[in-house]
């Protein structure tokens, strides 16, 4: 992913209690305005769907955001990630960013191997580093034996496992996963979040959108979105 | 960046050909444009107070053929694509070359499509001049490949952006040259290729006007194409 606005600023943090401090602030987004104009006149009607957002992430955590359908989260996101414009605020986020969107954005009549090819040709990794790469994601997510299946060929689950693979294979510093194991049997959805700790503590930042309640043991700090900002943190 | 498109323009290219239907439409449209529509597009001639030959019906059946089947496949290509363009073009390969290689496959599949009208119309009537009905018609698949292009772009839904791409190919198609005895119709996209089309199908040549005129539509078509297909990549306002 491109940066948005200047690399994020590197900031002093305090150690997170019973465990490694997290690192410098790697996201940070400010302010951040967010409307949308549906319909055509007279029936055009403007939707307010952010109103002064702002959240950071340090390398090393694993951060929530939650909140009510249609509070914004998916939107924030977006607008983070670079597929949104915002109306107003400030965005600082890192050059190397994964994106797992909500829906697989995928292309029906390719492949999984194809997918990976056209993602590392976006990410910059030569032959070697791809292959190194999805090697490991593909046994971690234990979808080896699809690699040469289309995506109409593919179940709900192993599209989002390939959704996920394809965000992380560039091993980026800011995670952005917008509920990301949506389809996941049990195993995967434990497996899931094991990856996603170890990569927490391998000092990647994780922003994932959440809207259950029993995740929130497993998140080093949450947002909480409500009407377009945040009100609890 | 050429070779950066290089190779999402073959898979681009690869995702049209897998689809059996498409592969199936790229023989069956020519035909039934070349054997059936070429009639009914005399009869409305007539009706219509037209000129138009019915060996000029065939010549121009097989250049409507090649900008349906170009102009639906542009459309979809954009709407069908949109979300995984602009996550690919976010993850770092940017809109110009999501958009090049994008074109690169349009034109591809524009080139395929048009050779199998020429090829039905080549087998149908023969071509008194074939190169020049070639030129012609891969013209008709270009410009088409930029109206489905920008309909794709500035329409979301596709069942409306197909929609409105056959109503321009209707009333594109029904005021061509020689369809009516009215000169209202004199400028429309395909002008120049038709009246390229139907002298090379009488085995006459054309006036330098229309060879001029058709190539400013097709690199104008391409231009279009071309923003359409960034605009769909590109970030969201």
């Amino acid at each position: 992913m491109t940066p948005d606005a200047a690399s994020a600023p590197a900031a002093e943090s305090a150690p997170a209690e019973g465990g490694e401090p997290p690192g410098p602030v790697i996201l940070s987004a400010s302010g951040v305005d967010k409307s949308f104009h549906h319909g055509i006149w007279p029936r055009r009607r403007r939707i307010d769907v952010l109103r002064g957002a702002s959240l950071e992430v340090r390398g090393g955590e694993l951060v929530g955001l939650v909140g009510e359908n249609g509070s914004g989260k998916s939107t924030l996101m977006q607008i983070v990630v670079g597929l949104l414009k915002r109306d107003a605020g400030e965005v600082h986020r890192p050059k190397r960013l994964g994106y797992c969107p909500q829906v697989p954005m995928l292309w029906e009549k390719l492949t999984v191997d194809e997918h990976f090819q056209l993602f590392a040709l976006a990410y910059g990794l030569d032959e070697e580093q791809r292959e190194r790469s999805v090697g490991g994601l593909l046994e971690e997510l234990q979808f080896g034996k699809y690699r040469s299946y289309r995506i109409e060929e593919l179940s709900g689950g192993t599209r989002q496992k390939l959704n996920l693979a394809i965000s992380l294979m560039h091993e980026p510093e800011l995670l952005l996963l917008d509920e990301p194991y949506s389809g996941f049997d049990w195993e995967t959805y434990l497996r899931f979040w094991e990856m996603s700790q170890r990569r927490r503590d391998a000092g990647m930042g994780i922003l994932i959108v959440s809207h259950l309640l029993a995740e929130r043991e497993r998140l080093d700090r949450m947002y909480e979105l409500c009407e377009g900002q945040v009100c609890n943190c | 960046m050429l070779s950066a498109a290089l190779a999402p323009s073959l898979d681009f290219t690869r995702e049209h050909l897998r689809a059996p239907l498409t592969l199936v439409l790229l023989v069956a449209i020519p035909v039934f444009f070349v054997l059936i529509f070429a009639s009914v597009l005399g009869d409305f001639a007539k009706a219509l107070g037209g000129t138009l030959a019915a060996q000029s019906a065939t010549a121009i059946s097989a250049g409507w053929a090649a900008a349906f089947l170009s102009g639906t496949l542009a459309l979809f290509q954009v709407s069908s694509s949109r979300g995984a363009d602009r996550r690919l073009s976010a993850a770092g390969l940017g809109p110009w070359r999501v958009a090049s290689a994008r074109i690169a496959a349009a034109l591809a599949i524009g080139l395929t499509v048009s050779a199998f009208a020429f090829v039905t119309l080549w087998l149908r009537s023969g071509i008194g001049h074939p190169l020049h009905a070639a030129v012609a018609i891969a013209s008709f698949a270009v410009i088409y490949i930029g109206l489905g292009a920008l309909i794709g772009a500035l329409v979301k839904g596709a069942l409306e952006g197909s929609l409105l791409v056959v109503l321009l190919f209707s009333l594109d198609a029904f005021s061509s040259p020689e369809m009516t005895s009215s000169s209202s119709f004199a400028w429309t996209p395909t002008r120049s290729a038709a009246n390229l089309l139907i002298d090379a199908g009488g085995g006459q040549g054309s006036p330098s006007a229309d060879w001029l005129g058709m190539a400013v539509v097709a690199v104008a078509s391409v231009a279009v194409a071309m923003a359409a297909f960034w605009l769909a990549a590109r970030t969201r306002s």
